[in-house]
Formats: C-alpha cells, structure tokens, sequence
C-alpha cells in the first residue's frame, strides 16, 4: 500500500522545519500544502530541498480544510493508496505514524482516527470543550470519537471518495467524523502522543461556535 | 415623530441615490442596475413623502397601521437580500477554492 503524508502548512516557520527533517526520516512521500503563508513558511520549506517531498501553495490563506483537500486531491491522483495527515506545528509526533500504518495495511479500516490522551497537558477549558463536542457529535450522529478535533488522521482513497469535505476551516475534523458515519465507512482510533506549545493558535471559540451551528447544517443536510 | 421618521428616511434614500450612482461610476454597477436602483430609491421618497400612497396597500394586508406594513415590507427585503447575498457568496467561496487549487496542483 502506497502511504502518502499530507502537510497542510499556514504561518508556522518557527516549527515547520523540524516536523519535515523528522518526516524525510521515514520512507514516505510527503506532501506539504502551504496555505497562503505571509511568514518565511513556503521559503523555508523550498530551502530545505528534501527527497520525496511535494510542496503546493495556495496563492491565498482558504483554511485547513482546504489545504488538506489539495493535499489528498495531489496524493491520490499520484497513485497513493491511503493519505495519513499531520499538522505542521509539531504536535503530532513521527513517532506515531507506524499506527497509523499499521492499521490501514491491515485494510480493516478505511479512516483511522488520532486520539491524544486528553488526560495529559491539555488545558481544562479545550479539554471540557473536546468532550462535549465528541458527546454531542454522538448523540447527533451516532458515531463517537474521543478525539474530535485531532488533526492526526489517515484515511484510504476509497474513504476519501466517499467523504471529500466543503468545510474550508477548522470544521474539516467534525465533518471527516460525521461523512464517516453517513457512508457507513469502518474505523478505529489510535492513541496519539501530543505536545501544547502555544495557547494562541488553533481552534478560537468562534471557530467553534461555527463548528456547532454547522453540527445543526449537517444533521438537516447530509444523508 | 411621523416628520422626523420621514425627513430621516428622506436623507437615507438621498444617501443611497448618491452611493448608487458613485458605484456606477466606479463601475460595480452596470446601467440596468443602477436604474433598478434609482428606481427603488425615488419610489422609496415617494413613499416617505406621500405615505398615504401606501395606506390603500395597508389596508389590502390587514395591517392597521403604516408603519408595520412599512417595518414588515422591510423585514422581507431585508431577509431575503441576505439569503440571496448567503448563496451568491457560497458559490464564489467555491468558485475561489476550486481555482486556488487548480492553480496549486497544475503548478506541480
């Protein structure tokens, strides 16, 4: 199975760096999406000229959601099997990847979900906030995934087909989880290690207020 | 009351004339539109000046004062300017998004 990593990339030169020098230490082909940067991000990551390693960039910022789309959308009309994505800002850890693998080599599984032990190092507030949101998207939906929000994913070609996403933003994460239950796709979770190194980047309070009027969107709209 | 609701509705469709015709000239506005528009804002005047024009119209709706009819009018076009702006903006949201992309990809 061809494995490729999608890298969607928005203002991170201080971390970006790093989390793509640990990611040419794999076998994989890695595919960074830099999504309108206005740091040094995009100069930086052409700089480092590593093997197996794509680079694309959106001329203007459309958000996470976006970014990953043009990631898988590269990926896999480049004949690869499964997608894992990875945020940029060195939260996830390569170390983690071998899971992720593991489970969409064995094909018992079309997405395969992140999930960090919220337990550890999370502040309270995004910890309550997390846990409400897979609670609500559970009883909404009926599918429960402890880690809502975790970037840290992978998912087939055949899962993408079925759940390709119009969030743009922050939203991505919510609608991979109910477009995996609406299409009857299988799934796991892995348990992800994670770092916090910042408060102020990341999913603001209105990003999710706007998660929350979508979860109401897509109960009317998706089948 | 009645007086000063009309003199300020008066120098609001004044004010929206003006912006009109500084869009046309800008060329946001095509000559269609702006006569739509010119339209709209004399009948509008029409209407604070002479709002007993509209009282034949109130009482055809059963609304028995003027000024619901003219609060509930204003509602409809406001809400449905806001629906029609939701769609317009969703589909050049999409419209932008599929062309970041293509642009992104085709560059590779």
């Amino acid at each position: 199975m061809k494995i490729t990593i999608v890298v969607p990339v928005y203002n991170e030169e201080e971390k970006v760096v790093d989390v793509l020098k640990e990611l040419s230490k794999t076998r994989f082909q890695v595919v960074v999406v830099d999504d309108g940067s206005t740091d040094n991000s995009l100069n930086k990551i052409k700089n480092l000229k590593l093997k197996n390693f794509i680079v694309l960039q959106h001329k203007i910022n459309l958000g996470k959601g976006a970014a990953l789309k043009t990631g898988c959308e590269y990926a896999f009309t480049h004949s690869a099997d499964a997608v894992i994505m990875m945020d940029s800002d060195g939260q996830h850890k390569v170390v983690d990847l071998p899971r992720f693998v593991e489970k969409l080599e064995s094909n018992k599984y079309d997405v395969v979900f992140g999930s960090r032990n919220l337990n550890l190092g999370v502040p309270l507030d995004r910890y309550m906030g997390n846990k409400l949101a897979s609670v609500l998207v559970g009883f909404m939906f009926g599918i429960y995934v402890s880690d809502l929000i975790c970037g840290f994913r992978g998912l087939t070609k055949n899962a993408y087909k079925k759940i390709k996403w119009e969030s743009t933003g922050y939203g991505v994460e919510t609608e991979m989880v109910i477009r995996t239950k609406k299409n009857g796709l299988s799934h796991c979770e892995v348990p992800v290690e994670t770092v916090y190194y910042d408060n102020y980047k990341g999913v603001s309070i209105i990003d999710a207020l706007g998660v929350l009027v979508n979860l109401f969107r897509w109960r009317l709209t998706l089948k | 009351m009645i007086i000063g609701l009309q003199i300020t509705g008066f120098i609001f469709a004044l004010l929206m004339i003006y912006l009109s015709i500084v869009h046309y000239k800008k060329g946001s506005l095509n000559g269609i539109e702006i006569t739509i528009w010119l339209v709209i804002w004399t009948l509008v005047i029409f209407a604070v000046i002479f709002p007993e024009i509209l009282r034949t119209y109130s009482q055809a709706f059963a609304v028995s004062r003027l000024l619901d009819l003219l609060i509930a009018g204003g509602f409809i076009l406001v809400i449905s300017m806001v629906a029609t702006l939701y769609l317009k903006t969703k589909k050049i949201e999409k419209k932008l998004e599929d062309l970041i992309r293509k642009d992104a990809l085709k560059k590779k």
